[in-house]
């Protein structure tokens, strides 16, 4: 591995550990900064399939299908006194592992793989729920800054087991 | 006189039924919290209504060819929706005649034949058997096969709607949904419409009957629950659900219906398509609706809403299962439909409004859901029943139905009203002491 590959990674890695920083700590304003006018955030539907059969996620169906406008909606919700699925907010701690350089141009734009592990907790209720997944991030270098144009997180549940999606993934 | 220290778990099932009966009393707008966090209740429930009513399974155009199949569940049980080379769609009970395999393990696929992954028995997808490995060495030849089809499971289907019962002396399904229909029509029968993609599935810590009742009857919820989608501008203002009709129908059956609605909520080029399939009454209605959200006993609701997302109105069609898991779990099994001939663009944005609103992410969605794992919270354990806490069911029981409403029901010409609970109700404990 030379050595921009290796300072790639250290890059891509500290970014997603301060983005995983800013959800759970529910700066979403600073969070949404770190979205590219472009963006593309997507959750796809995942479905049991015969054997071996793939994708075994929908191409039709999703959680999450956002663009930069609809996620602004969703923040901006959140900040309104009547956001009742998230208030008080849950505590939610990303653990970010795995994460692979798939493809990089120098100061241009960057593709990144990345385990994703979310423990959600709420209230005083003893249950907590774990999302699992894998997520493909698209990253464009703009005003001399990575950002985010497009997330894919590919969940590993096809039936969700949390309340709702109140969070971001 | 109402006994305090009462135990459902020590009573025989006369005896519950009795209790039921003095304790629930849908006309006088009382509900008792224990029917929504006793597990005797819940058992009972399961016999005296799941395994009696109709319960929806799926959508037509989920298997739209030949050989064509999904599983799904029927009141606790795996069942396989196939469409046969016949194009017949069939029914049968999960499970292989040999020795008891569950047959199919995915959601949804296409096949002509299922192969048992135990000992190879092989079933035609219109249940025959019609393979056995070795058969003639091992059963000398006098296997039956005739006898060992797939376990047949009674369906029906209206407008697309596939329905499944355990019961063997059904109503028709025609009949169970009776006058109702000319509402499902306006949701799901005003012209073709096609579920697009898998349904979206996500557990829920809720009973399943908050659910039910919710979209039953609960356009009131929207001003406090909902409000941060006036505060966004989505919907005109806080008291936008207010305006309309609620409508009850036998059998526990009972919509909402939002109006007027100063713009058409749907594709314009398919008013023709419209035309053809709804009455001319019904059109007029479409033509003026806002939103239309309503309930089919026990736990099928289905949702018209029309928003408006990047300054543009868009409505988007769904209909969702409140699937009992235990008495304070459901899953929440959700599908989008759409009309299959309206403009590529309408029907990417309806599905965006769609994923946006009421998915699992959806932002009306999500602080339903809140609120029904917190009144399951409340309503569980023993207290509810020892102190006999009711709820408050009396909202618009001064109300006189209207007489000019064009569709058929008993109609009160205003939303915020608790009638169609009282209805839900009142069918509920029909059931459960029949
Ligand atoms: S159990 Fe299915 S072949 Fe034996
Ligand atoms: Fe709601």
């Amino acid at each position: 591995m030379n050595i921009e590959k290796v300072l790639a990674k250290y890059t891509f890695e500290q970014w997603l550990y301060d983005e995983a920083k800013l959800l759970d700590e529910i700066e979403f304003d600073e969070w949404f900064n770190l979205m590219h006018p472009d963006l593309r955030y997507e959750m796809p539907v995942r479905v049991n399939k015969e054997g071996m059969e793939r994708p075994d996620y929908s191409e039709d169906m999703f959680a999450f299908q956002d663009d930069i406008n609809t996620l602004k909606i969703r923040v901006d919700r959140l900040k309104t006194e009547f956001a009742w699925a998230e208030m008080p907010p849950s505590r939610t701690r990303r653990f970010v592992s795995n994460v692979r350089i798939v493809e990089l141009e120098e100061a241009e734009r960057a593709v990144v793989d990345s385990y994703l592990l979310i423990y959600r907790s709420r209230s005083t209720d003893i249950h907590h729920d774990l999302i699992s997944g894998e997520r493909r991030d698209e990253f464009k270098f703009f005003n001399g800054e990575w950002k985010l144009s497009k997330r894919f997180f590919l969940v590993d549940q096809t039936t969700l087991n949390t309340r709702n999606l109140a969070i971001f993934v | 006189m109402i006994k305090t220290d009462i135990c459902l778990e020590e009573m025989t099932q006369r005896e519950i039924i009795q209790y039921l009966d003095e304790t629930v009393k849908p006309d006088k707008g009382v509900i008792p919290a224990y029917i929504m966090g006793d597990p005797v209740i819940y058992d009972l429930e399961h016999k005296k209504v799941f395994l009696k009513t109709w319960l929806f399974l799926g959508h037509e155009s989920e298997i739209p060819n030949n050989g064509d199949f999904i599983t799904r569940d029927l009141a606790g049980h795996s069942v396989i929706i196939s469409r046969g080379d016949d194009g017949v769609i069939r029914g049968f009970y999960n499970m292989c005649t040999h020795r008891g395999m569950k047959l199919c393990r995915a959601d949804k696929g296409n096949k002509g034949r299922f192969t048992c992954p135990y000992h190879g028995f092989t079933f035609k997808n219109n249940g025959e058997l019609i393979g056995v490995p070795m058969q003639k060495d091992i059963y000398g030849g006098n296997l039956d096969y005739k006898s060992m089809g797939l376990h047949q499971v009674t369906i029906d289907m209206y407008k697309g709607l596939i329905f499944g019962t355990w019961n063997d002396n059904p109503e028709p399904l025609s009949e169970f949904l009776g006058d109702f229909k000319w509402y499902i029509d306006l949701a799901v029968g005003r012209t073709h419409m096609e579920v697009v993609g898998p349904p979206q599935r996500f557990v829920i810590h809720s009973q399943w009957k908050i659910g039910a009742d919710n979209f039953v009857s609960d356009s009131y919820h929207t001003m406090v629950t909902h409000g941060s989608i006036a505060k966004l501008g989505m919907v005109p203002n806080a008291a936008y659900s207010k305006k309309g009709y609620q409508v009850s129908a036998k059998n526990g059956h009972g919509c909402n219906i939002g109006m007027p609605n100063p713009v058409f909520a749907f594709p314009e080029e398919l008013i023709p398509e419209y035309k053809e399939n709804l009455s001319d009454k019904q059109f007029e209605v479409l033509s003026n609706l806002k939103n239309l959200i309503g309930t089919i006993f026990p736990n099928l609701s289905f949702l018209v809403s029309h928003t408006e997302v990047k300054g543009e109105a868009i409505s988007n069609t769904t209909i969702r299962l409140w699937r009992p898991i235990a008495v304070n779990k459901m899953e929440v099994i959700t599908w989008f439909l759409v009309e299959k001939n309206a403009p590529e663009d309408w029907k990417r944005r309806s599905r965006e409004a769609f994923i946006l609103t009421f998915s699992p992410s959806g932002i009306f969605e999500q602080d339903d859901t809140e609120v029904f794992t917190d009144i399951t919270d409340a309503a569980s354990g023993p207290i509810p029943l020892s102190k006999n806490f009711k709820y408050n069911y009396t909202m618009g029981r001064h109300r006189v139905p209207v007489k000019d409403f064009a569709g058929p029901g008993t109609v009160y010409n205003d939303k915020f009203s608790e009638a169609n609970s009282r209805n839900f109700y009142r069918y509920w404990l029909d059931l459960m002491k029949a």
